[in-house]
């Protein structure tokens, strides 16, 4: 006998409302519909009554986990249409910050998912190494999120002792090398709720145009570190992580591979750190008439920028699509002929962002 | 056996919890309870300007005194107001925000009253310059008297300044008396 069954809004996987409707019969789940929107600020109608400068505490609140990513964006957007070039200590400060933030992410992330398969012990692991990663973060922005750490033509705050950070470099390292890597890859529990589950096929991935971490384990090797390389990635060299299996497993293994990718960016970057100011311009900014669209690499996948201005104080059309975006709807393929026990670790692991979604 | 061996190490190493005495340390750049200076302020406004939640907000009586409101309920701590006062009145100090250390909601608001003087020359009630800008530019070595001049008398005087200086006194010509 089929029956349908609400997940969500209020989430018993996630933190923040969103509906998945399954339709099951018995225990297998035979179609999903995903409903999202609960959570809607009207962001992008309010950075048009907001001068340039508030627009980044605002756009900064676009998502409470890649904070950055999204003030960081807009600052490109809002650069390139004023022309003005970063300067090169400012560019590394963004990378550095950008990485730390997919760490605490993909990290947050492992810990949720974690969780969901009912591995409590390996939460508490990993939540034990972000606590390193939110440490160096307000050690060096003074928050824990939400970081203010961009303006146009540069960022606010320097790093002034590069080498303080590097011991909690070092820690990440180890315990995602010794820890969190081994046990996603070979503790039986782990292995026994996330291989073979929630498939997505390269073509299915390319037909619902995944983005990000949920793309590269499906075979689809897209990072817009690697292919259109912004602020230093082309200097520190960036390699992707990219997986065939497209099962729950291989998103675990991109992101955990990421993670070590990550941590070596940020400590070359860090050594690296060339001398020089942090902003290119003084003052309050002031954006000429012109339109420009960035893509960054989000610590979910891409995420895309449209900024229009009229020359006004205030932005004339702010366009933001996020990762979540695309990757949200993916769960309709990922859940179909799976076991309704497994609906919350599949939606676990496209890493959905419901506030940027909704923005 | 597995599991006698993990407990037994679990019970023979240290605790894994942070105690409160390795907490991490609060950076300098973090940004926490606000301080407004009163004398330090020009009421210029940037503050209000750049702050997205609205925090601040001025209020006036008009010809004694500019009020400078903050409500730390609206405060997001950007941070961006002490980054962009260009008198430094604004500090976020490094100790826990008021409305997080108190249950009556005492110091979630923050008023400073900046008193309007009589400009010495005009009467015109201003925003005197804060006494720190003052001796800056006076040390340049300008006329005493002009501290407690207005603005438009302060922009008067330095014309005048200006007019005397490329003008020598005998060569002012009849009808040359602009004011302006
Ligand atoms: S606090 Fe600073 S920015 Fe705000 S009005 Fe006073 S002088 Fe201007
Ligand atoms: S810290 Fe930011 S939100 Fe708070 S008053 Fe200053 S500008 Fe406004």
């Amino acid at each position: 006998m089929p029956y349908s069954f609400p997940l969500g809004p209020y989430h018993p996987a996630l933190e923040e409302p969103f509906k998945v409707k399954v339709q099951c019969r018995g225990e297998v789940i035979e179609s999903a519909t995903v409903e999202v929107g609960f959570s809607y600020r009207g962001i992008e109608l309010l950075a048009q009554k907001r001068n340039w400068v508030e627009v980044i505490t605002l756009i900064e609140r676009v998502c409470g986990i890649c904070s950055n990513t999204h003030a960081m964006t807009f600052c490109m957007a809002a650069e390139t249409i004023a022309g003005i070039e970063l300067p090169k200590r400012a560019a590394h400060i963004r990378t550095i910050i950008a990485e730390l933030e997919r760490l605490h992410s993909h990290l947050l992330w492992a810990g949720v998912g974690a969780e969901d398969i009912g591995f409590h012990s390996l939460f508490m692991e990993v939540f034990t190494l972000r606590e390193r990663v939110m440490d160096t973060l307000e050690a060096i922005s003074g928050n824990r999120v939400n970081y203010g750490m961009n303006c146009i033509g540069g960022v606010l705050r320097d790093i002034p002792d590069p080498a303080a950070h590097l011991p909690a470099l070092d820690a990440l390292a180890k315990g995602l090398g010794e820890i969190v890597i081994p046990t996603f890859t070979q503790n039986p529990t782990a292995l026994a709720r996330t291989r073979g589950v929630g498939r997505l096929s390269r073509e299915q991935a390319v037909e619902w145009a995944v983005v990000g971490p949920v793309a590269r384990a499906s075979g689809l090797d897209i990072d817009v570190r690697k292919d259109q390389p912004y602020l230093s990635y082309a200097d520190l060299g960036f390699e992707s992580v990219v997986r065939p299996e497209g099962d729950v497993q291989a998103r675990v293994v991109v992101r955990a591979l990421e993670m070590m990718e990550s941590v070596r960016l940020i400590r070359e970057a860090l050594l690296s750190l060339p001398p020089g100011p942090l902003r290119a311009t003084q003052g309050l900014p002031e954006i000429p008439a012109g339109e420009a669209t960035i893509r960054t690499e989000a610590p979910r996948g891409e995420a895309f920028y449209y900024v229009a201005s009229e020359g006004g104080a205030s932005p004339a059309r702010v366009k933001i699509r996020t990762p979540s975006f695309v990757n949200i709807p993916a769960i309709e393929p990922m859940v179909m002929g799976q076991t309704l026990a497994d609906l919350s670790i599949i939606q676990a692991s496209v890493d959905p962002c419901i506030s940027c979604t909704d923005r | 056996m597995a599991m006698l061996k993990t407990i037994l190490g679990n019970l023979l190493r240290p605790s894994r919890t942070r105690a409160p005495a390795d907490m991490p340390v609060v950076p300098p750049t973090y940004r926490g309870a606000l301080t407004h200076d009163a004398g330090r302020c020009t009421a210029c406004g940037t503050c209000a300007f750049v702050c997205a939640p609205k925090a601040i907000h001025f209020t006036q009586e008009p010809g004694v005194s500019v009020s400078w409101h903050f409500f730390i309920g609206q405060c997001s701590f950007c941070g961006l107001c002490e980054q962009n006062c260009p008198t430094r009145a604004i500090h976020l100090r490094a100790d826990v925000p008021g409305s997080m250390n108190s249950a009556s909601g005492d110091g979630l608001r923050l008023e400073s009253v900046i008193r309007l003087q009589p400009c010495t020359r005009c009467g015109a009630a201003h925003v005197p310059l804060p006494a720190a800008t003052m001796d800056a530019l006076w040390a340049a070595g300008a006329d005493e008297a002009e501290r407690g001049y207005c603005p438009d008398c302060r922009r008067w005087a330095a014309s005048a300044r200006l007019r005397t200086a490329f003008i020598p006194d005998g060569a002012v010509a009849e009808g040359g008396r602009h004011d302006r």
